[in-house]
């Protein structure tokens, strides 16, 4: 495959790649193709030979048994019939070597051989003597008593082809044998040849196969990398559409789905765009407002307790709703910016239990919480948003946990660990995935709390843009327990804008470090 | 400085101006309020107010250029007043030259307190001088010469510098700056101090881009040493 190895996760040989499976489709075909035509071939061209060259000697035999061996006298001597067997041998068209077998007397068979090292009559199989010399019935479909038989032996390896007949009337039995050794030569050159042929044609449809493969492999690779390009994200991908094939077709539906997919999720980003948009003015618009109502709201908070007893509680209940709605609106802004993705970290180097203590000192926290922080722990980070979170969490805790609450900061290898443990009755497993999310209530009828819904969702957006997150559990001893991860160096690990440092003289320390009081 | 601080408050939207100027007035201020940049411009060269407190958005030109041309002229501290916490906002406001910001929807009293915050960075304190190079920091008549010419601060510019001279060869950092000059709560915008070192290194250094009398203490704050 000419897949990118690192993209398909299953690259490599697959016994269920398609490529190798047209390959091996491919290869049986040309293989049982090649070996029926060239096994048909073999038989025929091998009885072809084998019958021509064994008619050519039966013939030229049965002549010379005619012409030579019936003329010999009955009851021949031992000469004559050598010398018989030895024309016979001469005589004969293609070279074979000749056995006559007669009796001079009853009962004494005299065997003479024209070459006694190819043919004597141990060389001759006894099924085939049995044959020759079986006399058979005269009838008018077999119209004499003796015939012509042969057999092919191969004798140590050598194939050969022994005959053997008796002259009628009383001549000799004569036996020949003439060697195939050609023959089988040739035809195991001829094998030869057609398996290599059959090679050939198996080469050829691998070759074949995988060629039939690219172009259709091609195409479809090309759609998954494209598909795999549209899954993540890159919805402008688009096929190059080319010939009016099955393929092209995908291609062309692959694109219109592209396209469609595309301008449906244009469409739903705009609206969700317009609604973002719709929060953030909202929110900005109610803060002109706001800030004339504050500013008079103190006005009259200052006057309150010259007022009428009846008007000072409206009086400061309109100061105390004016500063909740404040914050329903900071925190709406803070929201948005998170979503349009336009906050922005402001990271100084601070100390982090100076941070806290000051979070938990500018609340009048302190007797409620129990801290365990060692000064000296330095971060870099953005103190206003690590502000934002402690609140939050520590807030949190104080109104559903009840004090006292336990905070206690650590740093574990270039992380800052800072958990916020309370002691109440814990948080409802069926809540706790909720407990990040916007606007959650615990239950519907809970009564309306002081808080805005949104703080812990803020506190975890503060701590993702920081590259950190924060967990929420339950205690084994009882007790809710939020643990916050911040890195101790933001610039390092986030994209660290918002860099406080103009490094003008190329950011030297020189050990000199100021005692951070 | 008068006993009666003396502002501007440049804000277009009715309601804020008149609540603003309310709750100001109640605080203890004398205040002078316009509508545009333009009218904000006008008054000032007219009736010469302590101190500005300008908002950003305004019909015309903006806070930002209002704050720029401020600045070409005089060093009266200018606290900006921004509906939009939106950072790049706050950036481009202390580029131009502010001392401060608040973001709306504002408290009085916090508006109050910082203002009086600025006002105090111009008081003159004890009577003495200090050389760092070519600069002389007289702290009797708080004025900074750098080779014998008068260098124009503002307040905070020269409270900042004031602070650094106080402690030479010793790393402040931004929050402690920012407690020092700012008089900020824990939760000081550390930005303030980077604008501020800018604006003063621009007229106090040689060559500003490579700073020899006010360093960056990587990883703490800044350091003003004599040059070597």
């Amino acid at each position: 495959m000419s897949a990118a190895p690192a993209k398909s996760p299953q690259a490599g040989p697959r016994w269920t790649s398609l490529r190798l499976r047209l390959v091996v489709v491919f290869a049986l075909v040309a293989l049982t193709a090649a070996v029926s035509a060239s096994g048909i071939a073999y038989w025929l061209n091998r009885e072809a030979v084998l019958t021509r060259t064994q008619d050519a000697a039966l013939s030229s035999f049965r002549q010379e048994m005619q012409n030579r061996a019936a003329t010999l006298p009955l009851r021949p001597t031992q000469a004559e019939l050598q010398a018989a067997a030895t024309q016979m041998a001469a005589g004969g068209s293609p070279g074979y070597s000749v056995l006559l077998v007669d009796e001079r007397e009853p009962g004494k068979p005299i065997a003479v051989t024209s070459d006694s090292d190819v043919l004597t009559l141990k060389d001759v199989p006894q099924e085939l003597q049995d044959a020759v010399n079986r006399r058979q019935k005269v009838t008018e479909a077999n119209e004499f008593p003796y015939h012509l038989y042969w057999v092919r032996v191969s004798p140590k390896g050598k194939p050969s082809l022994v005959a053997g007949t008796k002259v009628i009337g009383g001549g000799p039995t004569g036996y020949m044998v003439t060697s195939l050794e050609q023959e089988r030569d040739d035809l195991n050159s001829l094998a030869w040849s057609l398996a290599i042929a059959t090679a050939l044609a198996l080469l050829g449809s691998a070759l074949l196969a995988q060629a039939a493969a690219t172009t259709v492999l091609k195409p479809v690779q090309r759609l998954g990398d494209a598909a795999r390009r549209l899954g993540e994200g890159k919805l402008d991908t688009r096929l190059r559409v080319s010939g009016t094939d099955e393929l092209a077709d995908l291609s062309r539906t692959f694109n219109k789905a592209a396209e469609s997919l595309e301008k449906k999720v244009a469409d739903m980003s705009a609206r969700e765009e317009s609604s973002r948009r719709f929060v953030a003015d909202m929110s900005h618009e109610l803060r002109t407002p706001l800030t004339a109502i504050t500013a008079v709201a103190e006005v009259l908070e200052d006057e309150a307790d010259s007022l009428d007893p009846m008007i000072a509680p409206a009086v400061h209940l309109v100061v105390s709703e004016t500063r909740r709605l404040n914050d329903l609106v900071e925190n709406l802004m803070e929201v948005t910016r998170f979503d349009a993705g336009t906050a922005r970290l402001v990271l100084d180097d601070v100390d982090v239990a100076d941070q806290v203590t000051a979070c938990i000192d500018a609340r009048a926290w302190l007797d409620a919480v129990d801290l365990d922080a060692e000064r000296g722990i330095m971060a870099r980070l953005d103190p206003r948003r690590l502000d934002v979170i402690l609140a939050n969490l520590i807030g949190n805790a104080l109104k559903h946990g009840g004090s006292p609450v336990r905070v206690s900061v650590r740093p574990v290898g270039h992380e800052l660990l800072i958990e916020v443990r309370d002691h109440g009755p814990g948080i409802p497993e069926d809540v706790l995935p909720h407990v990040f999310d916007r606007f959650y209530k615990a239950s519907a009828s809970r009564p309306r709390s002081e808080g805005s819904g949104l703080g812990l969702s803020i506190a975890m957006e503060n701590a993702h843009i920081h590259g950190g997150d924060i967990t929420a559990s339950n205690s084994p001893e009882g007790g809710a327990v939020f643990v916050l991860r911040l890195p101790l160096d933001v610039s390092r690990t986030a994209d660290g804008d918002g860099d406080g440092d103009d490094g003008g003289d190329g950011g030297v320390r020189d050990g000199q470090e100021g005692d951070s009081q | 400085m008068t006993s009666v601080p003396f502002l501007l408050l440049i804000e277009d939207d009715d309601a804020i101006r008149t609540a603003l100027e309310l709750s100001l007035s109640r605080q203890g201020h004398r205040v002078a309020t316009a509508a545009t940049g333009e009218d904000g411009l006008k008054l000032l060269r007219e009736q010469r107010p302590d101190l500005i407190v300008l908002d950003v958005m305004l019909p015309g030109i903006d806070g930002f250029e209002v704050c720029r041309r401020i600045r070409r002229t005089d060093q009266l501290p200018i606290i900006l007043l921004t509906a939009r916490s939106d950072d790049i906002d706050v950036v481009v406001g202390l580029e131009s030259g502010a001392d401060d910001y608040v973001v709306k929807p504002v408290q009085g009293r916090v508006l109050d307190a910082r203002i009086r915050a600025v006002l105090r960075r111009g008081e003159r304190e004890a009577n003495d001088a200090a050389v760092f190079g070519n600069v002389t920091i007289d702290r009797s008549a708080m004025t900074v010469t750098k080779n014998g010419e008068d260098l124009q601060l503002t307040p905070t510019e020269l409270r900042l510098l004031l602070e650094l001279s106080r402690r030479p060869g010793q790393a402040l950092s931004r929050q402690q700056l920012l407690r020092l000059v700012w008089e900020h709560d824990y939760l000081g915008d550390s930005r303030l101090v980077d604008a501020c070192v800018q604006r003063l290194r621009a007229k106090v250094e040689d060559v500003p881009s490579s700073p020899t009398l006010i360093r960056t203490v990587r990883g703490v704050g800044y350091r003003l040493d004599s040059p070597s």
